[in-house]
């Protein structure tokens, strides 16, 4: 019997003589057409001391190379009506553009021009310092994420999952223009590059137009295989930050299996059920994580009950074994000892009990009912391809999503029971200082 | 037939027991639907002392209804595949469904049932509103809300529909009764006054059939409408917000600007496109960001509603530098209100406005929001077709004499918010 499949568009892939890989996925009757390039390089490839040049190179990358002067890659793109923009993450990095199917050209050649031959100059550098710094600071002004980053600085000691893809500040403020530009001579070439294009082509012509454009382009991209394996938590760590706010907040984190491990599709499920959805297969425009789930075990247990105003978990898909989140926000008298007692008795309850029929029944429909439009649109098949193939492959998707159908409510328990001991457990806790607001 | 499978274009249908019906095709080979109420129940309509009703029946009606109760309703869309978003603005409230375009009338029988018997379950009462208090401290406390918050009551006087941010406070919130959220959702989730907009693969006459069956239960059919104070100007000035401990500071600078139906409004939108609106072109971002490097964000921004508007320019940037990033924000402000901008950069501007339209039209979701959009604004059924023409008929001195108006200096209001003393 055919295991049941994603619903996705036909693709066609192939590689160049140089390493590329390319991915198209045409639709004659789209308006649009996206071309998003993956590299495998990541806040994973870094090291103390240049933590965020992955992401520094990705703002880099906007700032010319030979055939685009500063400020002309965003014009070439936006004045044809498309959008651009790029993401850093901790196993990749994403580049991509939509734009009127008719300008296609445009992209491949902005692409093709900065894959090796980015300009990142001492001066760009200089002025991008204070971009970036900006960007961090943006972010720090929200207590979530200063209780993210703790966390997973506590959870990993040797691994690169240490540190949050924008950087550490004391990096930020030190790193050279000349290290920027070795990192990036290191790791960004063909080798470590997906091209992905979606959307309304000639797959024909396309595929003649990236060979002409990426063919001639130097084999490149350093191994970016991680070899640092994080040694087994031998205890719970945890960690009680204080700030300005209002209200106390907590994480739980949890180590957690890798996209592609045997564990992963229990683990899915268990997010589902106890959060209300999960990142990889939700129904929606976005990436999963969007509004309130209150036939969760979570929000039932916690919000339900006066203990809290959010509360979710979160597992997300990583190349190596990552975090299970749990996360919540205290409501109005309610402690920070109390809230995280009531999540633990939760977690102990659900690690004995395992998940109820219902719910695994529930979590299969809500899974296959949000793949039926998970390709809507140029731009999402675009992401979506990408995303699995730069972490493994497009047929990973369905052997994630034929197991998630599989997987049974004991395998459920019995990863409930393998994640959430108590020795594997890391705790971060913020306290609002409860200073004045300003009046 | 080729204009009613166009999803740039409308269709008014005639009124369901004065409820608007519009119809809007997908477009082509999508297989999704959308469903938009939108009803005369934005935080405008808060009486005083009642602060954050509308925000808080917004989030009833999306919670439980008629047979189906949070957890129900939850376990119902999660089976479909489909999700239900809301929003509130001042003027409106707004409630979305979509899903596979294949059960769109299931789907739209589900959005009338949320409309039209929203639970109002005690338990959830107390549950939304103990979420609503704590967002409001939360945003309070937070920079770029409070940013934003306090930009709204420098422009706008207490009792002006756009006065905040529809939030209220714990103490407005905490005096809520069950009975006044079920007042007010019977007084603003009408037919009269409110709009349904529906993007299906079906005819006219088939979106028309079912919202006749579906939308027939409004308690009350005349729905209320919304009036700007008069005589009570804007009041502008200085409000700086010190919040310590953060890491960035944010600017806003605003005042208030046209309404949507205001025939200045195609060469207000262009110049504000210039100043801030248009992503990595607008003069904000090139000057405060790739010049200055001072800032990861620096945009502008034109709120034109019904009734009136507001505009904006912000940033964020650090304690130290935004000093140095206000006199920029004023300074653009002063040339595009100043100097006609060059034929080329109006060019710019304007054809990445109109290219970027096919990019409305990649998923049924983004098509539907150019339908609300064009419907709540009674705008024509070939609005989006003719918008290029409309846009290409505005000449450079119009854009600058449009700034004048719509990103005046009268009753200009700027905000400061973070660790103002660590600077």
């Amino acid at each position: 019997m055919a295991l049941p499949r994603v619903p996705r568009p036909p693709t066609r892939g192939f590689a160049l003589g140089n390493g590329l890989r390319v991915l198209l996925a045409p639709d004659a009757r789209s308006p649009t057409a996206s071309v998003w390039v993956w590299y495998r390089v990541g806040s994973r490839n870094e090291h103390p001391g240049i933590t965020g040049a992955s992401h520094w190179v990705e703002h880099m990358l906007f700032e010319g190379s030979p055939r685009y002067a500063k400020g002309e890659i965003d014009r070439a793109v936006v004045r044809v009506g498309g959008e651009l923009n790029a993401f850093t993450d901790a196993d990749f990095t994403a580049y991509y553009s939509t734009v009127p199917r008719e300008h296609l050209e445009v992209p491949l050649d902005i692409e093709s021009d900065r894959m090796t031959r980015a300009l990142i100059t001492d001066e760009e550098v200089a002025r991008e310092r204070t971009v970036i710094f900006s960007e961090r600071e943006g972010n720090e002004n929200w207590p979530e994420f200063r209780v993210e980053e703790e966390l997973y600085q506590l959870a990993f000691r040797e691994h690169p999952y240490r540190w949050d893809p924008l950087g550490r500040r004391e990096d930020i403020e030190r790193m050279s223009a000349e290290q920027l530009r070795e990192y990036y001579r290191r790791f960004y070439g063909t080798r470590n590059a997906l091209l992905v294009v979606a959307g309304g082509f000639d797959p024909g012509e396309v595929s003649s137009e990236v060979r002409r454009r990426f063919g001639p382009l130097p084999e490149g991209g350093e191994d970016v295989t991680v070899r640092v394996t994080e040694p087994p938590a031998r205890g719970e760590r945890r960690a009680e930050l204080s700030g300005p706010g209002t209200t106390p907040y907590l994480q739980l984190g949890f180590r957690a299996p890798a996209l592609g491990d045997p564990e992963t599709p229990a683990t899915i499920v268990l997010d589902a059920i106890l959060g209300g959805e999960t990142r990889l297969f939700s129904a929606g425009a976005g990436w999963g994580r969007s509004g309130e789930h209150p036939s969760s075990r979570l929000y039932q247990a916690l919000v339900d009950r006066g203990l809290a105003v959010r509360a979710t978990s979160d597992w997300r898909p990583r190349s190596y074994p990552g975090l299970f989140t749990v996360q919540a926000q205290a409501a109005a008298g309610v402690s920070l000892d109390r809230l995280e007692g009531a999540i633990a008795r939760l977690l102990d309850r659900f690690a004995r009990e395992g998940p109820r029929p219902a719910e695994m029944e529930e979590t299969r429909t809500k899974v296959r009912r949000a793949t039926v439009l998970a390709y809507e649109g140029a731009s999402r098949t675009g992401f979506r391809l990408g995303f699995f193939s730069v972490l493994r492959s497009p047929r990973l998707e369905d052997e994630i999503f034929a197991s998630i159908l599989r997987v049974t409510g004991p395998e459920v328990r019995a990863r409930a029971r393998e994640l959430f001991r108590p020795e594997r457990r890391v705790v971060v806790r913020y306290r609002p200082t409860g200073e004045a607001n300003g009046g | 037939m080729a204009e009613a499978n166009d999803p740039l274009r409308i269709e008014y249908l005639p009124p369901v027991d004065g409820l608007a019906v519009v119809r809007q095709a997908p477009p082509a080979g999508s297989a999704s639907f959308s469903a938009t109420y939108v009803g005369p129940a934005g935080w405008g309509f808060d009486e005083d002392g009642a602060e954050g009703t509308a925000r808080l029946v917004s989030q009833l009606v999306t919670s439980a209804a008629g047979p189906y109760d949070r957890v129900a309703l939850a376990r119902r869309l999660d089976r479909a595949g489909a999700t239900l978003t809301r929003q509130c603005a001042p003027e409106s409230s707004e409630v979305t469904v979509w899903g596979p375009a294949d059960a769109w009338e299931k789907l739209l029988e589900l959005l009338a049932l949320v409309v039209q018997r929203p639970r109002f379950d005690p338990e959830d009462v107390r549950r939304a509103r103990r979420q609503l208090v704590e967002r409001q401290l939360r945003e309070s406390a937070q920079p770029a809300h409070r940013a934003e918050l306090e930009l709204l009551r420098g422009i706008f006087p207490p009792g002006h529909p756009y006065h905040g941010t529809g939030l209220g406070s714990a103490r407005s919130l905490t005096k809520l009764s069950r009975e006044r959220l079920v007042r007010f959702h019977r007084e603003h989730y009408t037919s009269g006054g409110g709009l349904l907009v529906v993007t299906a693969p079906a005819r006219g006459e088939a979106v028309r059939r079912a919202a006749q069956r579906c939308f027939r239960s409004f308690e009350e059919p005349r729905g209320p409408a919304l009036r700007l104070p008069r005589g009570r100007g804007a009041r502008g000035g200085l409000r700086a917000v010190d919040l310590p401990g953060r890491s960035q500071v944010e600017l806003r600078l605003g005042g208030p600007s046209i309404a949507r139906c205001d025939p200045v409004f195609p060469a207000a939108y262009l110049a504000n496109e210039i100043l801030g609106g248009r992503p990595l072109l607008c003069r904000l971002f090139q000057r405060v960001r790739e010049r200055g490097g001072l800032a990861y964000h620096a945009s502008s921004d034109l709120e034109a509603m019904r009734l009136g508007g507001y505009w904006l320019a912000q940033a964020g940037t650090g304690a130290g530098r935004w000093r140095k990033v206000v006199p920029m924000l004023e300074s653009e402000l002063r040339r595009i209100r100043e100097v006609s901008p060059t034929r080329r950069e109006v060019d710019l501007v304007r054809e990445s406005a109109i290219g970027e339209i096919p990019l409305s039209l990649e998923t049924t979701a983004e098509a539907h929001e150019l339908a609300v959009d064009a419907a709540y604004h009674e705008l024509p059924e070939d609005h989006w077709r003719t918008w290029p023409s409309t846009l290409r008929s505005v000449r450079p001195a119009a854009v600058r004499d449009a700034a004048r108006e719509a990103l005046g200096t009268t009753g200009m209001v700027t905000v400061v918010v973070g660790p103002l003393g660590a600077a």
